[in-house]
């Protein structure tokens, strides 16, 4: 067992989506504690003092960024759930709107009467279908239990969520190009600042949170944040979904208290690396996050230094995140190669293409590693990618650009042999292997 | 598109007034389910309805992958080719595809059944690999499985 | 008032809010491709980039001021991000300087030069696409050489608000596009996309592969297209490139028209209208005297006008609202009391041409009428039937209309059938052959400097009148209307 739980504290079974079942949990109670007992400000102090960081990407204190909003100030506020995940290797977001959709809109009604928001949003990723329609109910069902809608549960709240579909995009991820979506244009991200707490969607204060984020808000206004302080770790609390992949004896969507062992999580709750090969590299949080190599992993393994554990802190430190928490687990006779190439045709593919470095860079590399892949390599196309990478990290108004940047830099920096052997011999060192 | 309009009208209710533009993508969507893809008349239709120049939404147009202008086949497979999904064999699927329906990604069968696709990954990594058929995920496909999916869809 | 430290210098920014606008006003250069003064600040070009000590690199455009920053131009972590956003951009660039109409004014082979110096680094070919891409009857894009800055597509969609202009696709397959079954065609304002284009990307037709712009320099001047009085540059040979062997005209044309910007009139702008006053100021001129439609030397003519001024009893002027405020004046001070004088419409709106809007353009097709009205009042045109001399002086009167007893003492520049219909017949400079001034509408005086020889045969205006008043004649025919 992966430790404590905040999200996956119930059974599944084929009713457990509904509001009933969520209602028998427990279900709604915050809601109704704070509608009766709290004021916006102390719903914000909860969270602040629960320590919570966003678990769509970069970890920020969700807490601090809410702080962002004054709740009082006139104006219209918005909040966005991003339900976009688009991350490739992620897909635990999902497992909050097929299992437990309610404990998402319950978080957002909480929210949003912390932040002074009439109207909200939640913005999930185009192909989502059963998570959508599931989603779509518990929306349905909220209304029409008066959990939406004017005056809710006889207060004087008011608050409408609207249902978001995306239409293929990547970027629309990015927490101010899915605005952009919303507003009826194309989603090209926006330069900051202004924040978007400041000017978000319409030009007013916006929170755009991840679904996990939000779906930890209940627990924790339930719970109260000293309770949510006692799981994970001081710097990091709470636990994380994360969605395994790749070379794994058993994928899937685990929810793992923070500092748990990453050794343990891998090879024995995840059943090890499929088929028993060793293992090579770890992509731990999305393949936006700098891939881990099996040295590190096998550290961890051995228990021969004090190994690594799933946390914030600790994979900074190890020059990595835990990112969207899509984690890919590749084995040993895995062509790098050949993974980058998917990684940044990827990129190539998803730039919304409105600044210099990464709409130029991203195909640029794409083009690089098609030629070596294609057995054109040529020795200065290393430092050539090395160049662009470099040159797309820090440089661009999103992330995407970074990102592109990270995966290159991150493969050439842990395998650069098997680049060079590929460019040299015109081939693989492991024949194109990927599966 | 014409006939949509009650429907985007009740949509309206839960948006905050005075920003009907945030219909766009939601029209676009609901247009393409209706029709199968987005004609020059919806584009007419929604410069009208919504009060936003043309370029606008033939921006979005060009932008969203899965917004389309052209009819496609009956069933689209669209196979995820992104990481996960190629170390589980996405590969040898989109060759499958390829070899069994003639045609390459981006194509339309001559009988009109079948458009084949790839796509980057569709949050369904940890059951990789997935190809989508129209809405429907179909999900950790063996060679077998897929032969038996096209049989299906006819 | 904010303090800030470029450099090392200390920098009042006055009202300015980023660091760009800031470094600008104070003489610091910071490069930068997409940031234009006039439209909405989208930071995608990333050349603008300035390191705040302290804080790292960041893009300048969109840099708010703080009181005490500090930041350094041209450090060296600047200095290579900045070549490597060039590099970036010259990845997939033509280069093709040599049949480029930007050449000598493009702001990519100025920075090229200045802040990168190295021909691009990939080796691998670059990828093509689409060269000429009609626009408009007045306008091509090249896509090759567009940087995808977005200032076009900016300004119409925020300035002509004509949203003909997109960026359609994505990532480095995007385009500028214009919208389906649309054309700049449809923007009265297009051609200042041109200017505004970092590149040649855009294309002016008329101007295409006319002259390198080093061969050229500009005159200001006023545009009399409208009662706006745009102020403009008028672009024509430089003397010291002058070619001897073509005709002479092909060193006095002028080969486009560029807003000259004014913050109290145009601001950056102008409309197509004024790009187009080379074609007016083309048509066929006047250069010979006539009394009766015959032949006479210009000093017969003024002595004949002076003639008709003593016989006429009642006399009736239609004022030039196309004359400078320096000839209305004159007219004024020399004739204002022998006639009852009415500012006149030169110009009426043409068929097809945008009337009035909210950005430029006036219902006034005349440079000066607000001038001439203060001076000589605002009165409506009334000629009585039984007026003897009718002074008309400048285009658009029907002679057809005027009472058929009246003389009529015309003074013109073009070459019209009237001119052999009226009494006298006197030739006149034009605009661009003579110093002057135009009050606009909203009574901003502008200045326009002369870039044309005068004709041979032809006087300005503002010496024929007071030869008109020689002593001797009467004052009898009253004063202003
Ligand atoms: C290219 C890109 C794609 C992103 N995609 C997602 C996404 O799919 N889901 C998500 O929650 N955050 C995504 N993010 C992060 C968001 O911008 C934003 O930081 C996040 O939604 C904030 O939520 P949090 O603070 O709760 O983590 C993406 C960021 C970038 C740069
Ligand atoms: S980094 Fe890439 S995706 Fe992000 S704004 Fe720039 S071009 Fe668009
Ligand atoms: S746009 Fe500038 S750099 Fe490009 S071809 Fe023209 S002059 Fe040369
Ligand atoms: S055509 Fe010129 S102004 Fe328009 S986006 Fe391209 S480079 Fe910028
Ligand atoms: S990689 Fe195919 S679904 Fe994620
Ligand atoms: S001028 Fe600042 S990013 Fe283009």
């Amino acid at each position: 067992m992966t430790g404590r739980k905040v999200l996956m504290d119930f059974e599944v079974t084929p009713t457990s989506h509904s509001l009933d079942d969520y209602r028998a949990r427990g279900g709604y109670e915050a809601l109704e504690k704070v509608l009766r007992t709290m004021k916006p400000r102390e719903v914000t102090q909860e969270i602040v003092d629960s320590g919570l960081q966003g678990r769509g990407g970069a970890a920020f204190p969700a807490g601090r960024k809410w702080q962002g909003i004054d709740p009082d100030d006139g104006q219209p506020h918005y909040l966005i759930a991003n339900a976009d995940e688009g991350e490739p290797g992620t897909f635990k977001d999902r497992w909050v709107l097929e299992y437990t959709p309610h404990t998402l809109l319950e978080s957002m009604l909480l929210s949003c009467y912390a932040l002074g928001v009439r109207h909200c949003f939640v913005y999930i990723r185009g192909e989502y279908d059963l998570p959508w329609r599931r989603l779509d109910a518990a929306v349905e069902e909220a209304y029409a239990a008066g959990y939406f809608g004017e005056n809710i549960l006889g207060s004087d709240f008011s608050c409408d969520l609207f249902v978001f579909r995306g239409a293929g995009a990547y970027v629309c991820g990015e927490a101010s190009s899915l605005l952009g979506s919303i507003e009826g244009t194309r989603a090209f991200p926006r330069n900051r600042p202004p924040r978007m707490t400041v000017r978000g969607l319409h030009q007013a204060p916006t929170v755009v949170n991840n679904v996990e984020t939000l779906a930890t808000i209940a627990w924790i206004i339930r719970n109260g944040a000293s309770a949510f302080r006692e799981v994970g770790t001081e710097k990091s609390p709470g636990t994380r979904l994360i969605s395994i992949s790749g070379h794994i004896a058993r994928p899937g969507v685990y929810e793992v208290e923070l500092g748990y062992s990453w050794a343990r999580f891998l090879h024995e709750d995840c059943g090890g690396v499929l088929g028993g090969r060793p293992l090579k590299a770890v992509i731990p949080g999305g393949i936006s996050s700098q891939v881990l190599t099996g040295k590190d992993a096998k550290v961890l393994t051995a228990g021969e230094v004090e190994g690594l554990t799933l946390d914030h802190e600790k994979l900074r430190s190890a020059g990595s995140s835990l990112g969207s928490g899509g984690m890919i687990v590749i084995a040993e006779g895995t062509c790098m190669v050949r993974l980058l190439q998917i990684m940044l045709r990827f990129y190539h593919h998803e730039s919304c293409g409105q600044c210099t470095p990464c709409r130029e860079g991203t195909g640029w590399m794409h083009r690089i590693i098609d030629r070596i892949v294609a057995g054109d390599g040529r020795p200065e196309d290393l430092e050539r990618l090395n160049y662009i990478a470099g040159f797309n990290d820090g440089t661009t108004i999103c992330g995407l650009g970074d990102a592109a940047g990270y995966a290159a830099t991150a493969m050439l920096d842990n395998f650069r042999e098997e680049f060079d052997y590929f460019i040299e011999h015109k081939r693989s060192k492991f024949a194109g292997n990927l599966e | 598109m014409k006939h949509l309009i009650p429907e985007f009208e009740r949509l309206k209710t839960r948006l905050p007034p005075g920003h009907d533009a945030t219909l766009l993508v939601p029209c676009l969507r609901r247009i393409q389910e209706d029709r199968g893809f987005i004609d020059n008349s919806d584009i007419d239709g929604l410069v009208e309805y919504l009060g936003i120049p043309r370029i606008q939404i033939e921006e979005a147009l060009s932008f969203y992958g899965m917004l389309r202008r052209k009819p496609i086949g009956r069933w689209h497979l669209q196979v995820c080719r992104n990481v996960s999904c190629s170390m589980r064999g996405a590969e040898r699927l989109i060759d499958q595809l390829i070899g069994k329906l003639g045609v390459q990604p981006g194509e339309t069968t001559p009988d009109g059944r079948f458009t084949l696709s790839t796509v980057e990954c569709l949050g369904s990594c940890g059951t990789a690999p997935v190809v989508m058929v129209n809405e429907a995920y179909h999900e950790n496909l063996s060679a077998a499985d897929l032969d038996a999916l096209l049989e299906r869809l006819d | 008032m904010t303090a800030i430290f470029i450099n090392g210098q200390p920098v009042e920014t006055g009202e300015h809010t980023t660091v760009l606008q800031a470094a600008l006003a104070n003489g610091f250069y910071i490069p930068h491709f997409c940031w234009h003064p006039a439209l909405s600040i989208v930071g995608n070009c990333r050349v603008c980039v300035v390191e705040q000590e302290g804080r790292g690199v960041g893009i300048a455009c969109n840099m708010p001021i703080s009181d005490g920053m500090r930041v350094l131009t041209d450090s060296d972590p600047v200095r290579a991000q900045r070549k490597a956003m060039l590099q970036f951009i010259l990845l997939n660039h033509p280069v093709d300087c040599g049949i480029c109409d930007k050449a000598g004014e493009c702001a990519l082979q100025d920075y090229h030069y200045e802040y990168n110096g190295e021909p691009a680094i990939s080796g691998d070919p670059k990828l093509p696409s689409t060269k000429f891409f009609p626009l408009s009857e007045r306008i091509l894009l090249d896509n090759e050489r567009c940087i995808l800055c977005s200032r076009c597509v900016r300004f119409t969609r925020e300035i002509s608000k004509s949203n003909v202009l997109g960026l359609e696709h994505r990532g480095d397959s995007m385009l500028v596009r214009p919208a389906e079954g649309r054309t700049l065609d449809d923007d009265p304002y297009s051609d200042n996309v041109v200017d505004i284009c970092p590149v040649g990307a855009l294309l002016s037709r008329s101007f295409l592969y006319q002259s390198r712009v080093w061969y050229l320099e500009p005159t200001p001047s006023v545009c009399p297209g409208c009662a706006r009085g745009c102020t403009v540059q008028l672009w024509h040979r430089k003397a010291e490139w002058r070619v001897k062997g073509l005709d002479e005209r092909h060193n006095t044309r002028i080969h486009r028209v560029t807003p000259l910007e004014n913050p109290r009139v145009n601001g950056p702008w102008i409309c197509n209208k004024g790009r187009d006053l080379p074609e007016l100021l083309d048509r066929p001129r006047a250069t010979q005297a006539l009394q009766k439609g015959e032949t006479v030397s210009l000093m017969q003519a003024i002595e004949a006008a002076r003639g008709l001024l003593d016989q006429a009893g009642k006399r009736v002027a239609l004022v030039s609202s196309w004359g400078s405020n320096e000839e209305l004046r004159a007219f004024r001070n020399s004739l204002g009391d022998y006639f009852t004088s009415f500012v006149k419409p030169d110009h009426l709106p043409l068929e097809g041409e945008v009337v009035e809007d909210d950005l430029l353009i006036r219902a006034d097709k005349n440079p000066n009428t607000r001038a001439g009205q203060d001076l000589l009042g605002a009165g409506v045109v009334q000629i009585p039937e039984d007026t003897d001399l009718i002074l008309v002086w400048g285009e658009g009167t029907d002679f057809g209309t005027l009472p058929r007893g009246a003389k009529i003492l015309f003074l013109g520049s073009w070459l019209l059938p009237e001119n052999g219909h009226a009494d006298v017949f006197i030739p006149i400079s034009i605009q661009t052959e003579r110093r002057g001034h135009y009050t606009n509408f909203e009574g901003v005086v502008s200045a326009f400097e002369p870039c044309q020889p005068r004709r041979d045969g032809v006087i300005d205006a503002e010496t024929l009148f007071p030869l008109l008043s020689a002593p001797g004649g009467s004052a009898s025919g009253g004063g202003a209307a």
